[in-house]
């Protein structure tokens, strides 16, 4: 699969968003976008999936123009995994995955439809939650679920906004991983926003930073994470560290890191299972 | 008030059907009276219920019913010029089908600004509720205007349109809503799986390659078509399209593929059980309107608190 953006602009209103971006994304991989709030990370891979229209410029998948793509057609090609799960009528985690077969159902294809989300829900090891209800599942497996459904939608390109957010670093590692694996095994062009760049750096083929509506930078995580381009775009200063082969964001704040942490008086805690 | 037990109706029932007739007036008044009645009852029942249940999943909203959009207070506003002109603007009719056509006509009008609205701007299921919000509250004021220049016997007839009844219902009301309800259900069964996609929110729903603009349209036009169809002739029976979905909910889950059939189930019944208590009510009966809301609140509660299935909602 092949992802080609070409000179797209977005605004809301008269407030540009995204300004001239032109991206040739090509072959398996998991693609990191990073950049501080409100430089266009989401509103870039709504323009992918057509959920926005740019004003300027071109989306291009596989030679095709996702214009001319019908929109069946294109949920076929692209998946899609939003940043939060509406659940105001939550559904059984089977009924939740098995929306993202919508494109490709027919009035003859449950069973196959079925026997694919449980393959899913196989590979990301959730499968005993199949009949729980969406709403009873910790913040992780949400993230699983959401995973689940946009992996079913068998798409060439999945679109993640911020897939981590809500988990622990544990939990942030293990997903994080699986889509890197997914990747490959499923022959996908993974575009996931983050703002953990640690984790992003650590599980990137490549990685995007974005600034002020353009790409600051792009390419190989020890190419996109460095001091220069930190203080840059988030106006931070930072030690990179570097730990096989994949950079190290340290953050530095001269005012606070020579002071020594103490812990007001009166503060404690019994029954501590710390030694 | 003529009295039959349920073993007389049955009987009598019964005898009709095997073309035995001993009682030719009690005959008349179970066939040609009570029956299109209960009929009717779970007729509009299923409607509102099947209407509730697409609104609410659609627009992912637990209050939405199929007057959310203002078409029972287009319907009453139809039927308030009906009720204070007469026939006058339309000789031809006679006065209710006068107040019939006035008041689908009407109802139809809040669905007709959404969609030139669509037209020009983006329609979002908050932006739906606000336009069908204000839309009740300009046909209201209206009403109001008018039972305020009303003559007595005019502001009881509006006043009793208002809360809701099956009483005028014969045989000759039921064809044309039953066949626009089954029309615009079979449409709504269609594409079931288009609504319940729309649960996952409008941008997960165009990932997944169903067209929220259109779909949130389509299914709107649909919902208060049925639902003009069967209250121009009953006027505002509340509490089913609200309620009804959401008990129905509590016992399969909130997948349309099955909610949609239940909901018609659970508001058809729910309707035909408050007309029976409406009819035996009082001397004369009281409007079912009221009383589908005296039964079907506390109920409702009673169901909420004692079961809590966690699927249903949040």
């Amino acid at each position: 699969m092949r992802l080609i953006i070409d000179g797209i602009e977005f605004g809301y209103s008269s407030i540009p968003v995204l300004k001239d971006i032109t991206l040739d994304a090509n072959g398996p991989q998991l693609l990191s976008i990073i950049g501080p709030n409100g430089v266009g990370k989401s509103t870039l891979i709504h323009c992918i999936n057509r959920i926005l229209s740019p004003n300027k410029g071109t989306v291009m998948i596989d030679g095709d123009l996702v214009n001319d793509i019908s929109l069946k057609d294109l949920a076929k090609k692209v998946g899609y995994v939003p940043y939060s799960a509406n659940d105001t009528f939550p559904l059984s985690v089977v009924d939740t995955v098995l929306m993202g077969r919508h494109p490709h159902a027919t009035y003859k294809s449950l069973d196959k439809d079925l026997d694919i989300v449980y393959d899913t829900l196989r590979l990301l090891d959730i499968e005993d939650l199949a009949m729980r209800n969406f709403d009873e599942l910790s913040a992780g497996q949400h993230q699983k679920v959401m995973l689940a459904r946009g992996l079913v939608q068998q798409p060439e390109i999945l679109l993640l906004d911020e897939p981590t957010s809500n988990l622990d670093i544990k939990h942030q590692m293990e997903v994080t991983r699986i889509l890197r694996d997914l990747s490959q095994e499923k022959n996908i062009l993974i575009i996931m926003i983050s703002h953990d760049l640690n984790i992003a750096a650590k599980y990137s083929d490549t990685m995007i930073m974005l600034n002020e509506g353009y790409i600051y930078a792009i390419g190989k995580p020890s190419e996109v994470i460095t001091k220069e381009n930190i203080k840059a775009v988030y106006d931070v200063d930072s030690e990179i560290i570097v730990s096989h082969n994949r950079p190290h964001l340290i953050m530095l704040d001269e005012e606070f890191d020579d002071r020594e942490c103490e812990l007001p008086e009166g503060t404690y805690a019994s029954n501590t299972k710390m030694e | 008030m003529y009295e039959l037990s349920f073993e007389d109706c049955y009987r009598i029932l019964m005898e009709h059907i095997m073309g035995n007739i001993t009682d030719p007036y009690s005959d008349d008044i179970v066939v040609n009276t009570r029956l299109p009645i209960s009929v009717f009852a779970v007729i509009v029942g299923a409607v509102l219920a099947v209407g509730g249940a697409v609104m609410q999943s659609m627009l992912r909203n637990p209050l939405a019913d199929p007057y959310t959009m203002g078409v029972s207070s287009g319907a009453l506003l139809g039927a308030s010029i009906a009720i204070v002109l007469g026939n006058s603007v339309m000789p031809f009719f006679n006065d209710q089908w006068m107040r019939v056509i006035m008041a689908f006509g009407f109802s139809l009008i809040p669905v007709a600004v959404i969609l030139l609205f669509s037209f020009r701007r983006r329609v979002t299921a908050t932006k739906i509720i606000l336009i069908g919000i204000a839309m009740m509250y300009i046909f209201s004021a209206i009403v109001q205007l008018l039972m305020i220049t009303a003559s007595e016997e005019t502001l009881s007839e509006i006043y009793s349109w208002r809360v809701g009844t099956l009483a005028l219902t014969t045989w000759e009301t039921i064809p044309v809503p039953l066949g626009i309800s089954v029309f615009c259900g079979i449409l709504i069964m269609y594409h079931q799986s288009r609504i319940n996609v729309m649960m996952a929110g409008t941008n997960s729903a165009h990932s997944m390659g169903v067209d929220p603009r259109r779909t949130i349209l389509v299914e709107i036009t649909l919902v208060s078509l049925m639902t003009a169809a069967v209250v121009c002739f009953t006027g505002t029976i509340g509490f089913v399209g609200l309620v009804a979905p959401h008990i129905a909910r509590l016992f399969v889950g909130s997948d349309t593929k099955h909610l949609l059939p239940a909901s018609a189930v659970f508001g058809g019944l729910f309707l035909l059980l408050a007309n029976c208590i409406a009819r035996v009510s009082g001397e004369y009966g009281l409007p079912v309107g009221v009383i589908s809301a005296i039964i079907g609140c506390p109920l409702f509660i009673f169901i909420l608190v004692k079961m809590r299935r966690k699927s249903a909602w949040r």
